[in-house]
């Protein structure tokens, strides 16, 4: 099961790497997030640790639906460019996104050592971290560049409840409220964006 | 053997009722009154009936390429995992035998659309080249990437493998393959995101250019090629991807196997409701996904073995 859901999380991240439409990015975001939070569910009910359970709930309720909703209303009342072509060719992304699997696979052996249970999550997490930097990478709107980094925090988060069985509360909660400040500060970028047009 | 018989002539029989039932689930979608789900047997018959014309500059090709086209997609159904458990199959028959029988049959038809000497039949042999180009390393990819989880290169083995023993520590990669593959089914069957098969715009279409000089006979084989085509491609899906139900007794093995059918024309038909048909030079963009996470499939199998 967990298996499934980390696969669907890479799966909805490559997806968003070759979307040309904004509204289609959040969208594949907010499904990845929401992989992220049934994850962290699925992982704390195992475990039987409560503050996982809280901070999956937190997770859907946040990041699956908040924040896409957030940035579609800002995009809409901004008038954002919503056609967002990548800068990387596609066929050049065809290569790129499996070189960079490969080569993350290949980077993470020696970490897997150190940790017994389920090493190969941590492959993932650190490539799904690359996959989104090259998404920050190939857009040169703010929007995509945002999504980008919402999702290197997904990343971020996925390498934490996987690889060391979740992070205390204090921090977890502490990410949340970085996360509700960034969409602050985005939110002044935009009004900038505008006055620049 | 007599299973093994019976299922593939049922699985044809079948194959018009899957298409009209696509057509009827999505005029019943966009609140149309719905064609009949036997429209396809009526087609049929009604272009055995009617008086077949051929045009003054075919050769002899546009004779013998209708059954040309028909025949190696005959031959793919023999090669398909078994439907019911205890039932024969052919168990050596690997990706590359499927993938090349497929592409004989898409080869005479684009030998028919252009011996047609129109200007729509080259079109649309060239765009059929185009995107049969890209599926099939992806197919060969996604299929090959089943069969290592399954522990066997034979499709029908590779099957029976996976109902008996399903490989749940290697859910990722066969969640991968299944994407790709599911891509290549749309892609392989033109129907909406790549072809759209019910217009006769010539900007759009690829399919139905090929086959539109043709009339009577040939063209009721050439339909009832396409409808056996998606067959072939919804039951690998539902015996690579969906490996479930085999362990009752024949009848009931069957029917969930129809049920499975249904379930991916249903699919099929929710997602060609909900996108507009791509450009056709976008199209390598969607089929280039469909080959990252072949590949993908295949390495996460290897390197991470998940």
């Amino acid at each position: 099961m967990v298996d499934f859901l980390i696969g669907l999380f890479l799966a909805s991240l490559i997806v968003a790497l070759f979307t040309t439409r904004l509204f289609r990015l959040l969208l594949w975001y907010s499904m990845n997030s929401l992989m992220l939070g049934i994850l962290a569910l699925s992982i704390g009910n195992s475990i039987d640790d409560k503050a996982m359970i809280i901070t999956g709930i937190m997770t859907i309720v946040i990041k699956a639906i908040g924040i896409p909703f957030v940035l579609k209303n800002l995009s809409q009342k901004f008038h954002f460019v919503r056609q967002i072509i990548p800068e990387i060719k596609v066929q050049y992304a065809i290569m790129l996104v499996p070189a960079i699997l490969v080569f993350t696979f290949y980077l993470s052996e020696p970490i897997t050592h150190m940790i017994h249970t389920n090493a190969n999550y941590v492959a993932i997490s650190i490539s799904s971290l690359f996959l989104s930097l090259l998404l920050m990478m190939e857009h040169k709107n703010v929007a995509p560049k945002i999504v980008g980094f919402l999702s290197m925090e997904n990343a971020l988060f996925l390498l934490g409840i996987t690889a060391t069985n979740g992070m205390p509360m204090l921090v977890e909660l502490g990410i949340f409220f970085d996360l509700l400040m960034a969409i602050v500060v985005i939110n002044l970028l935009f009004h900038k964006e505008e006055l620049k047009v | 053997m007599i299973i093994y018989l019976l299922s593939i002539f049922m699985l044809v029989l079948i194959a018009p009722l899957l298409l009209s039932y696509i057509k009827a689930m999505k005029m019943v979608l966009l609140f149309k009154r719905p064609v009949s789900i036997l429209q396809g047997y009526r087609d049929f018959s009604k272009l055995m009936h009617k008086e077949t014309i051929l045009s003054e500059e075919t050769s002899a090709i546009t004779i013998y390429a209708p059954f040309l086209v028909l025949s190696p997609l005959i031959i793919v159904m023999f090669f398909l995992p078994p439907l019911v458990q205890g039932s024969y199959y052919v168990s050596f028959v690997d990706a590359f035998t499927i993938t090349g029988l497929i592409s004989l049959s898409t080869f005479f038809l684009m030998l028919l659309g252009l011996d047609s000497a129109s200007a729509f039949g080259g079109m649309g042999s060239s765009r059929e080249a185009f995107i049969s180009a890209l599926v099939e390393p992806a197919m060969i990819l996604t299929i090959f990437s089943v069969s290592l989880m399954a522990g066997n290169l034979g499709v029908g083995q590779a099957g029976v493998n996976l109902a008996e023993h399903f490989p749940k520590e290697h859910m990722a990669s066969f969640l991968f393959a299944g994407i790709s593959f599911f891509i290549l089914l749309v892609a392989e069957n033109g129907r909406i995101p790549i072809d759209n098969p019910e217009t006769h715009l010539e900007l759009t279409m690829v399919h139905e250019a090929m086959t539109l000089d043709l009339t009577g006979i040939y063209l009721a084989i050439i339909e009832a090629a396409a409808s056996i085509k998606f067959v072939i491609f919804a039951s690998l899906f539902a015996s690579l991807f969906m490996p479930f139900g085999l362990e009752f007794s024949a009848l009931v093995a069957f029917l969930i196997f129809i049920v499975k059918l249904f379930f991916i024309a249903s699919i099929v038909a929710l997602l060609e409701v909900n996108t507009a048909k791509l450009r056709l030079f976008k199209i390598p963009n969607l089929l280039g996904l469909a080959i990252v996470f072949a590949f993908l499939s295949l390495i996460t199998f290897y390197v991470l073995g998940a």
